[in-house]
């Protein structure tokens, strides 16, 4: 059978057809896989897994290649629902956050239990004197005296390349490079593994220099090596496991992979801070107890004592007011107290009025604690005005005064002198408008009186005085004039009541004598002459000087003299001759006086008609005796000088 | 900062400590080489703009009496292999030395420090047999701990062959 000739083309599309049916099924089927968007995402779904693995196996291209959108989706996802992150986070970092507050508390607790415990107890006190005596800080005493343990310095430190991943202190001011020290503690465990020739897991668990230990706690990539000072007890090292274990749990992937970048274990640094740890000292719990109460007491009677002071001062402060306030011529305006330093006192102060200070002393309180300030004004209350009297004048014991609405009062005895001057100058202090001295009995002093005499009247060398009882007694001589002068003035001087004067006065006894010698002389004259017989002159000669110094001596005492010249004759012969004879006798005597001088109003001639009696002692006859002129000296109080 | 452990490797007296002690911050005394057989030191270098922190693990000397302490080299991200350039026998202990690090640690980056490089007249390596440690991928340079020259260029070269992705 010939077959009919066919188109070549379609003979090799049946050829095609027959060989790669298969294919071309699976061909299409391929196709539809890759056109199917949601046959695509299943096949990638399914081999995604396996592929990220393989890809972190060949380094880190595909975490480079994620983090920018992973990161970007993170950040925008907590703008946006931060609930979600708070959700998801919270069971990992409230355990955390409420452990690390937990620990803080305690650690602050802890530092206030021990100085209270320290500042209050014999062995807080020795302590302070082993700081001064060693020049340390009372702090690094407590520490090193009361420290059990602590841990002081944590390094994490990577097993495989021991470099340092991170290192955490208590002591800020630690300074050593954590680096080369995480190396040589490295280097060290390799040294005591080779010299000793353990295994590979056996490892230097803790070496001790003085007072530091160092304790390593392995991990599976990284270990913890802790400084510690004191005696940590056994129960510190499962701690710090547990610290290494919760490091490898949170980084342990980054530990497995770490290539020399430590940063990212940062974020361990509360974990790691929460092991630095520390244990003090503790005391009995009944000696905290006793203690605390021992404290409290003492606080209370502390506060007890300065309440006691408080009030005592205060009691005294007002007792010091009402003192202030009770003195005449202060006036309190302001007053406060200072309870801590000083206190003030403001107001009016008369100048007469006590010193505040001395007032404050007597109230029991420091003055130098007590800032006065007083402005000066003029008290005029009685208590005041007396005062300021009384520092004036001060009052004699006996006297007492008062001031009685501007009146001075005085009573008691009262010396002459204090009164006197009380007169003249107590009106001159504000406040006193007169003297009342009615009442007062006023005694004199004798000398004081003499004093005041002599200052009066001059006394006279001849004249001595005396006062007693107020009688002035005057004795000696002295001139007429300051006689009459002393006698009519003298008990006007105040302490001199009476005279008793027994002065003599010169002035008369002189004219008494000239008078005497005067009227004793006689002129005598022949017989029946009015001629001056011889024994006549002597006599008449001595007279004009007797005579002057009579008138000169009256005129002291205050009279005029007129002399009286008396004519005599016998009785031989006529009555009208001897009359007239008699007074040519008298005449005869005047003349001879005029002529020597005197005056002849002064001069008085008589003729005396009865016969002269005789004299007793006259030598005269009986004849003579009559022919004679006598004297008599005549007074009358001087006529004032025109 | 990263951080890179590295090691200062080679035969006594070839001047792996000079070398170091001008150019780092000395914390421990030289005295831990002889007692524990390492002392640590720390230096920061920049590396394409990047720095890098280098714990210098400073070993003591291998010879016939102090063999290497290979517990030292763990966890070493590089280290500096050190030879004496006046002494020819010091290049062939450092490549010994150099084999049994590889042992120890796997293969790590490191760089051969031909020291010394100032006592010209007393030079001793053949600059063939150096050729010939270039061409097996040795990277090696000559310093001078007593004038400072090449030096910071090792550490750097070597920091940055640590930190290239692999």
């Amino acid at each position: 059978m010939q077959r009919a000739a066919r188109d070549p083309t379609e003979e090799f599309e049946e050829l095609r057809r027959l060989l790669l049916s298969r294919e071309r099924e699976q061909l299409r089927d391929l196709k539809d896989r890759l056109s199917d968007k949601e046959r695509r995402s299943q096949d990638i779904a399914s081999v995604l897994p396996e592929a990220v693995k393989m890809s972190r196996e060949r380094g880190e291209q595909l975490s480079n290649a994620l983090r920018p959108a992973v990161e970007g989706s993170i950040v925008d996802s907590i703008e946006k629902r931060p609930e979600i992150f708070v959700e998801a986070l919270h069971p990992i970092i409230g355990p955390i956050v409420r452990k690390s507050v937990a620990e803080s508390l305690r650690r602050l607790l802890q530092s206030f239990n021990q100085s209270l415990e320290h500042t209050f107890s014999w062995r807080g006190l020795k302590w302070r004197w082993e700081a001064v005596r060693t020049g340390r800080s009372f702090a690094e005493v407590v520490m090193l005296r009361s420290l059990v343990y602590r841990v002081e310095q944590l390094f994490l430190i990577h097993r495989e390349t021991s470099l340092s991943l991170l290192h955490v202190t208590s002591d800020p001011t630690v300074s050593k490079d954590s680096d080369m020290v995480a190396g040589m503690l490295s280097a060290i465990q390799d040294f005591a593994r080779d010299s000793f020739a353990t295994g590979e897991d056996s490892a230097l668990e803790e070496f001790r220099v003085g007072e530091l230990q160092v304790w390593i706690v392995p991990g599976r990539h990284a270990y913890l090596a802790a400084v510690i000072r004191g005696n940590p007890p056994r129960e510190l090292r499962p701690a710090l496991e547990e610290t290494i274990d919760t490091v490898h749990v949170l980084k342990g992937t980054a530990l497995a992979a770490f290539a020399g970048d430590a940063s990212v274990f940062e974020s361990l640094r509360p974990e790691l801070e929460l092991a630095l740890r520390a244990q003090y000292a503790e005391t009995k719990k009944e000696g905290k107890s006793t203690r605390a109460w021992i404290v409290i007491l003492l606080i209370a009677a502390l506060a007890t004592a300065w309440l006691i002071l408080a009030l005592r001062n205060q009691s005294r402060w007002k007792d010091f007011l009402h003192r202030l306030k009770e003195q005449p011529g202060l006036v309190v305006t302001e007053a406060r107290k200072g309870w801590f330093g000083q206190s003030e006192v403001r107001g009016l102060r008369d100048a007469s009025a006590p010193d505040p200070a001395g007032i404050a002393r007597e109230a029991k309180l420091n003055p130098d604690r007590i800032d006065f300030q007083w402005n000066d004004y003029l008290a005029l209350d009685s208590a005041s005005v007396k005062r300021r009297f009384e520092q004036r004048f001060s009052v004699p014991d006996q006297t007492r005064v008062a001031i009685n609405h501007g009146v001075l009062e005085i009573t008691g005895s009262v010396p002459y002198e204090w009164l006197d001057r009380v007169r003249r100058e107590a009106t001159l202090i504000p406040g006193i408008k007169s003297v009342a001295e009615t009442e007062a009995s006023i005694v004199y002093d004798p000398e004081l009186a003499r004093k005041r005499f002599e200052a009066q009247f001059g006394l006279l060398d001849t004249v001595n005085a005396v006062v007693a009882n107020g009688v002035l007694t005057l004795t000696g001589e002295a001139s007429h004039r300051w006689l009459v002068r002393a006698r009519a003035a003298a008990t006007t001087l105040p302490g001199i009541t009476s005279l008793n004067d027994r002065v003599i006065d010169l002035d008369q006894r002189a004219f008494d004598q000239s008078k005497s010698i005067i009227e004793s002389a006689f002129v005598y004259f022949l017989t029946d002459k009015d001629d001056i017989a011889t024994e006549g002159f002597a006599a008449l000669s001595r007279l004009p000087d007797e005579i002057r110094r009579c008138e000169k001596s009256a005129k002291q005492i205050g009279l005029d003299v007129t002399l009286e010249i008396q004519g005599y004759a016998d009785a031989i012969g006529t009555e009208t001759r001897n009359a007239d004879l008699r007074q040519r006798r008298a005449n005869k005597v005047r003349d001879f006086l005029v002529s020597c001088g005197f005056e002849p109003a002064h001069l008085k001639p008589l003729g005396v008609e009865q016969p002269f009696t005789p004299v007793p002692g006259d030598k005269a006859t009986p004849e003579q005796a009559q022919r004679r002129a006598a004297f008599k000296v005549v007074t009358q109080p001087a006529t004032p000088a025109p | 900062m990263i951080q890179k452990k590295i090691c200062m490797i080679g035969a006594s007296g070839v001047g792996k400590t000079s070398l170091i002690s001008k150019f780092v911050h000395s914390m421990f005394s030289d005295k831990y080489l002889t007692t524990v057989g390492v002392k640590i030191d720390k230096k920061t270098v920049a590396v394409d703009g990047a720095e890098v922190m280098l714990m210098i693990w400073d070993l003591e000397g291998d010879d016939d009496y102090q063999r290497l302490q290979t517990s030292y080299l763990r966890g070493s991200s590089g280290y500096l292999l050190v030879a004496d350039g006046t002494r020819q026998i010091t290049l062939d202990q450092a490549i010994e030395i150099q084999g049994r690090v590889t042992a120890a640690i796997g293969p790590v980056p490191f760089l051969l420090a031909l020291n010394k490089a100032d006592l010209v007249s007393q030079w001793e390596i053949d600059q063939s047999r150096v050729d010939d440690l270039t061409a097996r991928g040795w990277k090696s340079f000559k310093t001078s701990a007593k004038e400072g020259a090449g030096v910071e260029e090792a550490f750097v070269e070597l920091s940055r062959q640590m930190i290239q992705p692999p």
